[in-house]
């Protein structure tokens, strides 16, 4: 028997540990807004499920975590999916997601008489045009984001947290652009470009 | 010369040339199994997507190299392999064969190809030149 993740703070909790590939309680509670505590009881609920792994502190997807939110996605998003403005703001959302891609390329490399060599970020100008590019595609998240919102608070998270991210970038704090191991925006917007695609019940299409 | 067993883009030119057996990953759970088995630093791992998401811990925990069968450069494991500076080679296919990875338009067996001749292979990732990306055998 398949399980089900019917609870809407076991479907929040597995939802960000699917998006984070491996989180402590402490990650998913900023993520989503759950306690710690409950989030260390929800770990174990899942993971009786056998939907979690629990490794070191840490919670990892078994291969039950994806179908299980998928099921449970189009239960809890059937108003979403059938939501015309979001549909457009979504169609929208892809050119905006390919331009954030070829952007953040551009922070980690610069082309060079058409070869690619790593940004050692000595020219200051040229980072700040990409962060300045960042920062409009982010903006341009707002009314999606928004009217996401409108359905489940939680996606209200989002532009807290790449406002976050922009505010230590902006603060010299460079590695908030694309490390992995932050909550970088890099990450951010992977987590909810994932997010989403789950929500809709769509698939990516790269 | 060492026998080039597959070629694909190279998503950054570095000097490493990791060496290992290719462990060809389908699922998140081959991939908790790797990490747990305390041997990932052993493997070169093959995956059929670019957009794989689910290979994020391995990098994390110190894959040495990634080798995928589709995916572009510029997407998600692109940026994350050049941020942990994984040498990674992507949309390999093989130099024996005549197939290749058409976005949208490949059939399964191409990837069922790869996966066959790669997967257990002790191999060297050569990522020095700008753009090709290549699987070298060592066996």
């Amino acid at each position: 028997m398949s399980a089900t993740v019917s609870d809407k703070t076991d479907y929040d909790v597995l939802n960000v540990v699917a998006l984070k590939k491996m989180a402590t309680a402490q990650v998913v509670a900023a993520a989503c807004g759950v306690a710690q505590a409950d989030v260390e009881a929800t770990f174990d609920r899942l993971a009786a499920q056998g939907l979690v792994v629990v490794a070191g502190g840490a919670a990892l997807p078994t291969d039950g975590a994806e179908p299980a939110l998928a099921t449970a996605a189009g239960v809890r998003y059937a108003a979403v999916r059938e939501d015309a403005e979001i549909g457009g703001l979504v169609d929208r959302f892809e050119t905006v997601n390919s331009q954030f891609l070829t952007t953040m390329s551009s922070w980690q490399q610069i082309d060079v008489g058409g070869r690619k060599v790593a940004n050692d970020h000595s020219d200051s100008e040229y980072d700040d045009k990409v962060i300045a590019r960042l920062d409009k595609l982010i903006a341009r998240l707002g009314p999606l984001l928004e009217a996401l919102a409108g359905h489940d608070a939680r996606f209200g998270t989002y532009p807290a947290r790449f406002a976050a991210a922009v505010d230590r970038i902006d603060r010299g704090e460079h590695e908030y652009v694309s490390s992995p191991t932050l909550d970088s925006v890099h990450n951010v917007w992977f987590e909810f470009h994932e997010d989403l695609l789950r929500t809709l019940g769509r698939e990516r299409t790269e | 010369m060492a026998d080039v067993l597959a070629e694909g883009y190279n998503v950054f030119d570095t000097g490493k040339s990791p060496s290992g057996t290719v462990k060809y990953l389908e699922s998140p759970a081959d991939v908790i199994s790797l990490i747990q088995s305390g041997k990932l630093a052993e493997h070169i791992l093959l995956v059929q997507g670019g957009t794989t998401t689910f290979l994020a811990p391995a990098l994390s925990m110190g894959a040495i190299g990634v080798i995928t069968m589709s995916g572009a450069p510029e997407s998600h494991l692109g940026i994350l392999s050049r941020e942990f500076q994984t040498p990674c080679v992507m949309t390999a296919y093989l130099t024996s064969s005549d197939s290749r990875y058409v976005v949208g338009n490949t059939d399964p067996s191409h990837f069922d190809e790869i996966a066959k001749a790669l997967d257990g292979r002790n191999v060297r990732l050569d990522c020095t030149d700008h753009e090709v990306g290549r699987v070298v055998a060592n066996d």
